[in-house]
């Protein structure tokens, strides 16, 4: 295993095409579960591609314990990765695809045996040993590409590019729960890049997250739920994401459509006001909003949530709160005023920064 | 998947064309194989007499050898150089454009005119190879020798052939994912083992129907050596159909012809049927 | 070997030299009286002449059997596309009484040696009076075009989805409306690379245009043997009569040149 330091990595395919990846920085410590998460084309296969040595960047450091390994070749970095779909050699049963990098590696016959039985018993695969991939099931199959990425123990990082795409969603909770167990139990590096959020959520102990070829924020699941450094986090999180409407702060106060939500020590100026839907209330205090639409999600300790979408000054917002009473088509908005956050020009304002 | 059994409308016009082409053909030839013909009235059932003496012609026997050696040998080239050349290929842009249309070139020349270039190409007094051959101090004449005869002839066939397996390989090489070659890199395979483990598992039905279709072609082989050499010197690169067609078009020994084309087509479609029948065999053993 | 997305290899190159020596030596034989070739060996010709080219464009029996040689082989080519295009429609959407055996028995008739074929047909044809026409050729050939046909057509059809066959049902358009207007636009690529291949068999084959010609349908494949059997001297002309022969090659496969290395992959066993 091994701490990871990549830093500003720049990536373009061609020089003069635009770039995949703009001074990406990525930290992760030695045994670290790590999720990078972004939309499609944010540049996380290309980030993956450069990590595992298939690519090289074109500006930027990349270390492993503190070795710079920019230019080492795949097997020099001793990296292992799982695909979107399940990767197997067709002509090896599944004890020669699990053994295939140790037998690359030199290893005799009797030590790739003992190994591969390990791994196997870890996955529950022990009892497929002899099969081909032909035989076996999408989730056993990556089950056993993810095999193969753990079998050597001086792997230094294992990269997950979307491993549950391919699999069918019955089977996605078992194969996260399996994945989850072995990093934990076996104390890997991983960095496990998805564009779903509850797989970053419940899997990684720290997030980065990638938009248009930047790192926005990297953090705990919470301080990315919580705090989002940038817009683009505010509403790739959550699900709704943030609400994000016009506001100005003037003379230590925020404002919204000419009323007064909270107070604040940042500077005068236009800026968007940022808020999750649970952090307000619809009801008969605050700003007031037109209701367009109320929709139950369901009952939580014996009291019926909903999600009311309505109209603050022209702009749409989502508030997801307890249907105590009927709420009618013209109510009041109240929001935490502790919780408001601020953001100018996309980036949060932290009151230091002001 | 639809059961409808009205979908042998859409399939009659073939079956009719086919059955005009093929089976009406097929049938007579069946027909004469069994009879003594003297004239058109004059007929006799002689069962499976010419058949007989078919197996017994030695001319036969001999012809069948050269064409089993010829087809194993231009296989046995085609094949690996034709899988080589589909590996050096670039896979995409404008150099591949350009490799596939120059690979395609042989495949599109009439048979005969391909005998010809080679005739004129091989040729010690006016042709390229056979000058430069004769130059580097070989005495070399494929009208004279039997052996130079059958080198230009396999040479000739690789030339003209190994295209069809090349492109039909890099069909099935950009098919593979790049995937496959990445997690290949990550776990330190050699690059015979990319091709071993990635690339062969990945052509096997390209190269199962390149394989067929190289085998029933090679064995039906007329046109290419009828023009270069004539089926000499001797009788050295007289192969099946070359013999055929003298039996049937110059002596006009339709009984004995029509029983050798019989054999002659079961013996491709055992062969075609032997090797499929393994393919799949081995196949459902790995399965 | 070569990576991935990498590099032709030098020994590509080395194949393409092997590949194209040979015409290369046919076209400068074709620029070259006879006397120049008989003269001595030169490696570019040193007087090029167009008048081998000239006799074989204003010499009837040769522009004429040019003519015979394109007619049967787009004849044959819509022939081929007109009945397979049907069949390989059923056997992608439909499955009937005998389809699979109907399918491997179509698939035989290519391993049928066309030597086998001489004596019948030069009776078949003679007896419905197509002997030396055109057609007869192109009828002939389509014994193993029709196959071919039908085998490229069928991974064609098949990988368009079948939803689209229901949607346009939907719709409310007409089957034949389907097919013509939706469906055959669908596979345009699969209908160029199956002409690529009727051309490709049934232009360059020489022994069943023999047997089915005698004179007035003549093609130019059967001139150019007969020259060599009349005169046998002529390399020039013969040269020039091979290197024409080797264009309309040429135009078909930059006709498809986008589609090759996919039609290539279509073939299913």
């Amino acid at each position: 295993m091994a701490a990871i330091r990549a830093s500003s990595l720049h990536h373009r395919y061609q020089p003069g095409a635009p770039p995949v990846l703009e001074g990406v920085d990525l930290e992760l410590r030695d045994g670290e579960a790590h999720a990078v998460l972004g939309g499609s084309g944010a540049g996380k296969t290309t980030l993956l591609h450069l990590l595992a040595g298939l690519l090289r960047p074109s500006a930027g450091t990349i270390e492993f314990d503190g070795r710079d390994l920019t230019a080492a070749s795949p097997a020099e970095r001793q990296v292992a990765q799982v695909f979107q779909f399940p990767v197997l050699y067709p002509a090896l049963d599944v004890a020669g695809n699990l053994g295939f990098p140790l037998v690359n590696r030199g290893w005799n016959a009797a030590a790739v045996r003992r190994r591969v039985g390990e791994v196997a018993e870890l996955l529950s695969i022990a009892a497929l040993l002899t099969r081909k991939p032909k035989q076996l099931s999408l989730f056993e199959r990556q089950l056993t590409a993810i095999g193969r990425a753990l079998v050597r123990p001086d792997v230094a990082l294992v990269l997950l590019d979307e491993p549950l795409t391919a699999v069918e969603p019955a089977a996605k909770w078992r194969l996260r729960q399996a994945l989850k167990t072995v990093q934990g139990e076996l104390g890997l590096t991983m960095i496990y890049v998805t564009h779903d959020q509850t797989e970053a959520l419940t899997f990684a102990e720290r997030i980065t997250l990638l938009h248009h070829g930047k790192a926005l924020q990297t953090g705990s699941p919470e301080a990315l739920y919580e705090q989002p450094a940038h817009e683009a986090v505010a509403r790739f999180i959550g699900s709704p994401g943030m609400n994000l409407v016009d506001g100005e702060v003037s003379a230590g106060s925020i404002r919204c459509n000419g009323q007064v939500l909270g107070a604040t020590a940042a500077a005068d100026g236009r800026c968007a006001l940022g808020f999750r839907p649970e952090w307000a209330a619809v009801g008969e205090r605050g700003v007031p909003v037109a209701v367009r639409s109320v929709r139950a999600l369901g009952t939580l300790g014996g009291v019926a949530t909903g999600l009311v979408t309505a109209e603050l000054g022209g702009q749409a917002i989502h508030v997801q709160q307890r249907l105590d009473g009927p709420v009618g088509s013209q109510a009041r908005l109240h929001i935490d005023p502790s919780r408001i956050l601020l953001y100018r020009n996309g980036w949060l304002v932290t009151d230091a920064t002001g | 998947m639809r059961a409808n059994q009205k979908a042998w409308l859409a399939v009659a016009p073939v079956v009719l064309v086919v059955a005009f082409t093929a089976v009406a053909p097929l049938m007579t030839v069946v027909n004469y194989s069994v009879q003594d013909i003297f004239d058109v009235h004059t007929r006799l059932f002689v069962g499976l007499d010419w058949y007989r003496e078919t197996l017994r012609d030695p001319r036969f026997l001999e012809a069948l050898v050269r064409q089993l050696g010829f087809s194993a040998l231009v296989l046995a080239l085609e094949i690996p150089l034709g899988i080589w050349i589909a590996r050096c290929m670039p896979l995409q842009g404008r150099m591949t454009v350009a490799f596939l249309i120059i690979l395609a070139v042989p495949l599109l020349i009439p048979w005969n005119v391909v005998g010809v270039t080679w005739q004129i190409f091989a040729r010690p007094d006016i042709g390229l190879l056979g000058a430069a051959v004769t130059a580097l101090g070989v005495s070399y004449n494929y009208t004279s020798s039997a052996f130079d005869a059958w080198a230009t002839l396999v040479l000739m066939d690789v030339w003209h052939w190994t295209s069809l397996v090349a492109l039909l390989c890099f069909a099935g090489l950009a098919a593979i994912p790049p995937a496959y070659y990445q997690a290949a890199a990550l776990d330190g395979a050699s690059r015979w083992q990319v091709f071993r483990h990635v690339e062969l598992p990945h052509l096997k039905s390209v190269l199962t129907i390149a394989v067929l279709l190289r085998l029933m072609d090679s064995l039906m082989i007329y046109t290419e050596p009828f023009v270069l050499t004539g089926g000499g010197p001797g009788a050295s690169t007289t192969f099946l159909s070359q013999y055929l067609t003298s039996m049937a078009v110059g002596q006009f020994d339709l009984g004995p012809a029509a029983a050798f084309s019989v054999l002659y087509f079961l013996l491709i479609l055992l062969l075609c049927w032997l090797f499929h029948a393994s393919v799949m065999k081995r196949g459902d053993a790995a399965a | 070997m070569s990576a991935p997305n990498g590099k032709a290899h030098w020994s590509l190159y080395l194949y393409c030299l092997f590949l194209l020596a040979p015409l290369y030596w046919l076209v400068s034989m074709a620029v070259k009286s006879n006397r120049d070739i008989l003269g001595g060996l030169e490696l570019v010709p040193g007087d090029p002449t167009l008048a081998n080219f000239v006799e074989v464009a204003t010499n009837p029996a040769w522009y004429g059997a040019f003519v015979n040689s394109l007619t049967y082989v787009c004849l044959n080519a819509a022939l081929s596309i007109t009945v397979a295009l049907p069949t390989a429609y059923a056997f992608s959407r439909y499955r009937f009484l005998g389809d699979k055996q109907l399918f491997f028995w179509l698939l035989t008739n290519r391993m049928a040696p066309p030597a086998v074929f001489l004596l019948p047909f030069f009776q078949l044809y003679s007896a419905v009076g197509l002997f030396d026409t055109p057609l007869a050729v192109a009828l002939a050939h389509c014994l193993f075009t029709v196959p071919l046909a039908v085998w490229i057509l069928e991974g064609f059809v098949s990988a368009v989805p079948k939803e689209l066959d229901e949607m346009a049902a939907i719709d409310g358009h007409s089957f034949p409306f389907f097919f013509f207007r939706i469906l055959i636009p669908v596979i345009r690529g699969g209908i160029g690379v199956t002409l690529f291949f009727c051309f490709m068999f049934s232009w360059v084959e020489l022994l069943i245009a023999r047997t089915l010609t005698a004179s007035e349908a003549k093609p130019i494949v059967v001139a150019m043997t007969r020259t060599v059997s009349a005169s046998g001297l002529d390399w020039g002309v013969l040269a020039a009569a091979g290197v024409l022969t080797i264009l309309p090659g040429l135009a078909v496969v930059w006709f498809v040149r986008r589609h090759l290395a996919k039609g290539f992959a279509m073939g299913r066993v």
